[in-house]
């Protein structure tokens, strides 16, 4: 029986241990180790409660037992291992279900409230209890997607896209509980499948099924065309830059002040939808060939993907970044499952949730610890998760 | 002179003389005649003297002779000479030197034939030459003669009158190589040549005396059969070709009869018996398959099913796909259209049209959104969107009528009534022709071809070819491509005639499509073959591929990717890599790269149409389960 030298740290001040190297034996797995620092930690502080810890040995989740895992990273044994350890992320619950007439094409949360775009032409508002505040309809087709534009107090701007070709924007007075349509933007000639809102709130970019991408904060302000077919996501990286992926295998960075294309990553199939995570400064993409891959958007010789993550077994209709961590990203797929992943553990996700019985079109994070996905069963799912404290 | 008493001279050289012991030397003068001359005379010659010599008076005849022989002891010494006519006796010396000449010795008894030579030209070199004469100059000097004679040469050579004897190079001196590699015939006959084998040494049952169990037995003599079993046998079919026998001692063994024969037949064997060494071809099998490209050499291409579309409660007859890719439109035996986001599977709009649906096609314009849905035995034209249908239906010639009230609101824009029941409708490349089938035996009438923007039709053929299954616009040239029962023709519509008629070796060709540069085709078959033209090769298929179990329902080329797939009703889709190379010299190369299966067989009936994405590795395909399946 073996032995390892090994050395905790942790970047999570409430469960410092003493940075001396311990002798460990080396078939001990995650539950075994979680152990050791529990005793650790109740030996220095005896009001310590038992919580699970996860480990990461060089920035790779630990999943199998020490040897193994450093056998296969081909870490030497000799010598003293850094491991690193933090609070285990419990299982996200579903929380609460919320039916919808049709499919839900689209989900935008908030603070408190949760929009949501459906194929039964109408957006809804609910708030994040689950209970259903406001429907918005005025449009004639389906309603592609939804986003909030702003937030002042009681009032709030928000925009639905369509398949009949507009994108109209609306007014909700939370207080009153009443919508009214401001403004229609027409301009695209074909539907438009998603918008996105830059972090200022004053602009607003559309996406339409057919190649170009126009900026809009009443009238379009510009139209960037570039790709060679129908563009299926688009996100503002920051209020100079916009991203899209596309049918064409590329995903294109453009600037916007001069409307030039900035950079361009090539893939090799469909991309169905992209995010954008400013914390690790990384996007991630999902596409028909059931990868979600990482990307960073700084590179400038074309396309250098740094993880792939496969284990959806249909097209991965949606991905998004947590707001609050930067190593974590949730995904939906037409397989009907959920997917939470950590990016430093790459080769199973975190957690699988199944609670959906048909393909998953929509999934987003809220601030407040609550993740959501809605798709073709025509329920919108929250998920209470623990909340992590960003790491500093 | 002569000495009387017998007695010869003694000389080296010995000459007989004929000696004359008691008369005169009467030598007969008359020289070399026939002694015949004087038969009549008294004498027989004439002396030295010139004096005639008498014959002896009394002559012997043949009983003188003969008592002479008998009686006379000295018969046997006695000559008779010729000259003078008298009988001489000759005396013992004379004898003996006769029989020394008969001997072969020499005549001189004291004549000694073996005396020590006298050698003139010793082997002992003496101090002096033999002849002391001074030698000549000119015996030390190259020779005066032989310079001119050889100047007169050198001259006749220069001047060309001689030609000199070419001198072989023998420098490097004659030899046989061995390595050197020697005219293959040659060689191959040396190789081909395969000696007799040699014959058995002898055994035990040649033995004359071989142990009993050599001998044959009874059975196998057969002793009751007669002939016994060894003669009856085929001389091929014997173990031995004779009997062994036993025999008590050696003496007692006959002569082999067949000795003869045998040595007969062995030498048949060695020079007559042709023998050749049979060239068994070595043929490794992995060398005849061909040399595909592996199919993850090819990607991409659809490999699995992705989405499902279901709504319909019949079976789906056709689907289409537009021209950008987004909307999928389904025509099904339940009497609806169908149209489905392709991203989604979600059936956006549903149009019933009251009657079957035999054909959809989506007009390739990018700029018109217009459907064509053949309803059984009518064609309407649907704008999608907007769906314009063209009903085709009725009686007498085509009809064209505006879509109105109810209809209208449905999205149909524009009907055509058929006189009869149309089974296929599909568009030109640039979206403003669209021809239609109506499969009819005996008219000629089985073909339209209708304008949209004037509204008119056009019968174009006048005579009757055979059923028509389906038909097809080039998609870049003027032609027309028709396709009957067992054949394909193709037709110039600038010129209007026929350019080429295919013959596939099918019994029913079921569907057929254009490969989008224009210069293959591809037709499915009820027999479960695949047919792949090149029109610049020949008229008979460059390659049937015989990948299905059952009838081949449709087929379809990609636009951009070199794909086809095909549709069966075994319910699978089979998706090949066909590349067409730009130079003119290679054939298409043919890899089939995917098995798609994912429909369920439905009353014998499996997947019934196949159409790809127009710009995406994705394959859609329509079954008779009422569904429609996206593989990417």
């Amino acid at each position: 029986m073996s032995q390892i030298q090994a050395r905790f740290f942790t970047e999570d001040k409430r469960y410092v241990v003493d940075d001396v190297p311990f002798s460990i034996p080396a078939a001990s797995e995650v539950q075994e180790l979680s152990n050791v620092i529990n005793k650790l930690l109740e030996a220095k502080n005896a009001s310590h409660s038992k919580v699970e810890f996860d480990f990461l040995v060089r920035g790779q989740f630990l999943r199998t037992s020490l040897s193994a895992h450093m056998e296969t990273e081909s870490i030497l044994t000799e010598e003293v291992v850094e491991i690193e350890y933090v609070e285990r992320i419990t299982a996200p619950e579903p929380e609460e279900c919320m039916m919808h007439d049709d499919w839900i094409s689209s989900a935008d949360a908030d603070a408190e409230w949760i929009l949501t775009g459906s194929y039964d032409k109408t957006a809804r508002i609910w708030s994040t209890e689950g209970k259903p505040v406001m429907t918005v309809p005025g449009h004639t087709d389906v309603v592609k997607d939804v986003a909030w534009v702003k937030r002042e107090g009681l009032t709030s701007l928000l925009l639905t896209a369509s398949l009949d070709q507009t994108v109209l924007l609306w007014e909700w007075n939370s207080e009153r509980n009443k919508v009214e349509a401001r403004h229609c933007c027409r301009g695209h000639a074909g539907s438009v499948d998603t918008i996105s809102v830059d972090p200022t709130g004053t602009k607003v970019r559309l996406e339409r099924a057919r190649q170009k991408l126009k900026r809009q904060q009443r009238t379009p302000l510009m139209t960037l065309s570039g790709h060679s077919e129908a563009v299926s996501s688009v996100l503002w990286c920051d209020s100079e830059e916009v991203c899209s992926a596309s049918w064409d295998h590329t995903i294109r960075i453009w600037d916007v002040d001069t409307g030039g294309m900035k950079t361009t990553l090539t893939g090799s199939k469909v991309f169905n939808c992209i995010s954008y995570s400013p914390l690790c400064r990384r996007l991630a993409s999902g596409s028909t060939d059931r990868h979600i891959r990482l990307w960073d958007p700084r590179t400038k010789d074309g396309s250098l993907v740094l993880l792939s993550l496969t284990s959806h077994t249909g097209w991965v209709t949606a991905v998004k970044w947590a707001p609050s961590h930067e190593h974590q990203l949730v995904s939906g797929s037409l397989d009907n499952l959920i997917k939470l992943w950590d990016t430093r553990s790459c080769k199973a996700p975190l957690y699988d949730l199944a609670a959906h019985e048909d393909k998953v079109f929509c999934v987003d994070w809220t601030e407040s610890g609550l993740m959501l996905s809605g798709g073709a069963d025509n329920k919108l799912y929250t998920y209470r998760y623990s909340a992590q404290q960003a790491e500093a | 002179r002569l000495e009387a008493s017998g007695s010869h001279r003694s000389r080296p050289s010995s000459v007989l003389c004929v000696m004359h012991l008691e008369y005169k030397d009467i030598r007969n003068t008359v020289g070399n005649i026939p002694v015949e001359w004087y038969k009549d005379f008294p004498h027989i010659g004439y002396n030295l003297d010139g004096k005639k010599i008498y014959k002896p008076i009394r002559n012997k005849d043949e009983l003188d002779d003969f008592l002479d022989k008998m009686e006379n002891p000295e018969y046997w010494r006695t000559v008779h000479d010729k000259q003078t006519g008298s009988d001489i006796v000759l005396s013992d010396d004379q004898v003996e030197l006769v029989n020394r000449l008969q001997r072969g010795q020499f005549g001189d008894v004291n004549f000694n034939e073996y005396e020590p030579m006298v050698e003139f030209f010793s082997s002992d070199v003496m101090i002096h030459p033999i002849t002391n004469r001074p030698a000549d100059k000119r015996s030390f000097i190259p020779s005066l003669t032989e310079k001119e004679k050889v100047s007169k040469l050198v001259h006749a050579i220069k001047m060309g009158w001689l030609k000199p004897r070419r001198v072989e190079d023998d420098g490097r001196g004659r030899y046989y190589d061995l390595w050197a590699s020697e005219d293959s015939s040659i060689l191959a006959r040396h190789r081909m040549h395969l000696p007799a084998p040699k014959i058995p040494l002898p055994g035990h049952h040649e033995s004359y005396n071989p142990p009993p169990e050599y001998l044959f037995t009874d059975e196998e003599n057969c002793i009751q059969t007669h002939p016994p079993l060894w003669e009856q046998q085929d001389p091929g079919d014997r173990k031995l070709p004779f009997v062994p026998r036993k025999y008590s001692s050696l003496r007692q063994v006959p002569a082999f009869s067949h000795f003869i024969h045998e040595r007969f037949e062995r030498c048949l064997d060695l020079y007559l018996c042709p023998r050749q060494r049979k060239m068994r071809v070595n043929v490794n099998p992995e060398d005849l398959i061909p040399q595909l490209p592996k199919p993850k050499d090819l990607q991409p291409f659809p490999t699995t099913q992705s989405l499902v579309y279901r709504g319909h409660s019949g079976l789906v007859r056709s689907i289409s796909v537009s021209p950008s890719g987004q909307w999928l439109a389904s025509g099904s035996d339940d009497g609806s259209v169908r149209f489905w986001e392709v991203c989604s599977s979600r059936c956006m709009k549903m149009v019933q049209v009251g009657g079957a649906v035999k054909s959809v096609a989506w007009n390739p314009n990018p700029s018109v959104c217009l459907l064509a849905v053949v309803i059984l035995s009518s064609e309407r034209l649907l704008s999608a969107q907007q769906e314009g249908e063209e009903p085709a239906e009725g009686n007498g010639s085509v009809v064209w009528s505006e879509a109105e009230g109810e209809e209208l609101n449905q999205g149909v824009r524009l009907k055509i009534q058929h006189p009869k029941a149309v089974h296929q409708v599909v568009w030109h490349a640039k979206g403003d022709y669209l021809a239609s089938v109506m499969p009819d035996n005996t008219s000629h009438l089985q073909v339209y071809i209708h304008q949209l923007s004037r509204r008119r039709s056009q019968n174009p053929f006048s005579r009757n070819k055979g059923l028509v299954q389906c038909v097809s616009f080039h998609p870049i040239r003027p032609y027309f491509f028709v396709a009957t029962q067992r054949s394909i023709r193709i037709y110039n519509l600038v010129k209007q005639e026929m350019t080429k008629k295919l013959q596939a070796n099918s019994k029913w060709i079921s569907s057929m499509a254009v490969h989008p540069g224009g210069d293959h085709v591809i037709c499915g078959s009820y027999d479960c073959k695949l047919s792949w033209f090149d029109l610049d090769l020949s008229t008979k298929p460059y390659k049937m591929l015989r990948h299905h179990k059952k009838a081949v329902r449709g087929v379809a080329y990609h636009r951009l990717y070199p794909l086809f797939a095909s549709a069966s009703d075994d319910g699978s889709v089979i998706v090949c890599h066909g590349t067409v190379y730009n130079d003119l010299l290679q054939n298409p190369l043919i890899v089939p790269v995917k098995v798609l299966r994912g429909h369920v067989m439905t009353h014998d009936l499996g997947v019934l149409d196949v159409t790809f994405h127009p710009t995406q590795p994705w394959v859609f395909s329509s079954g008779a389960d009422a569904t429609i399946r996206l593989f990417t």
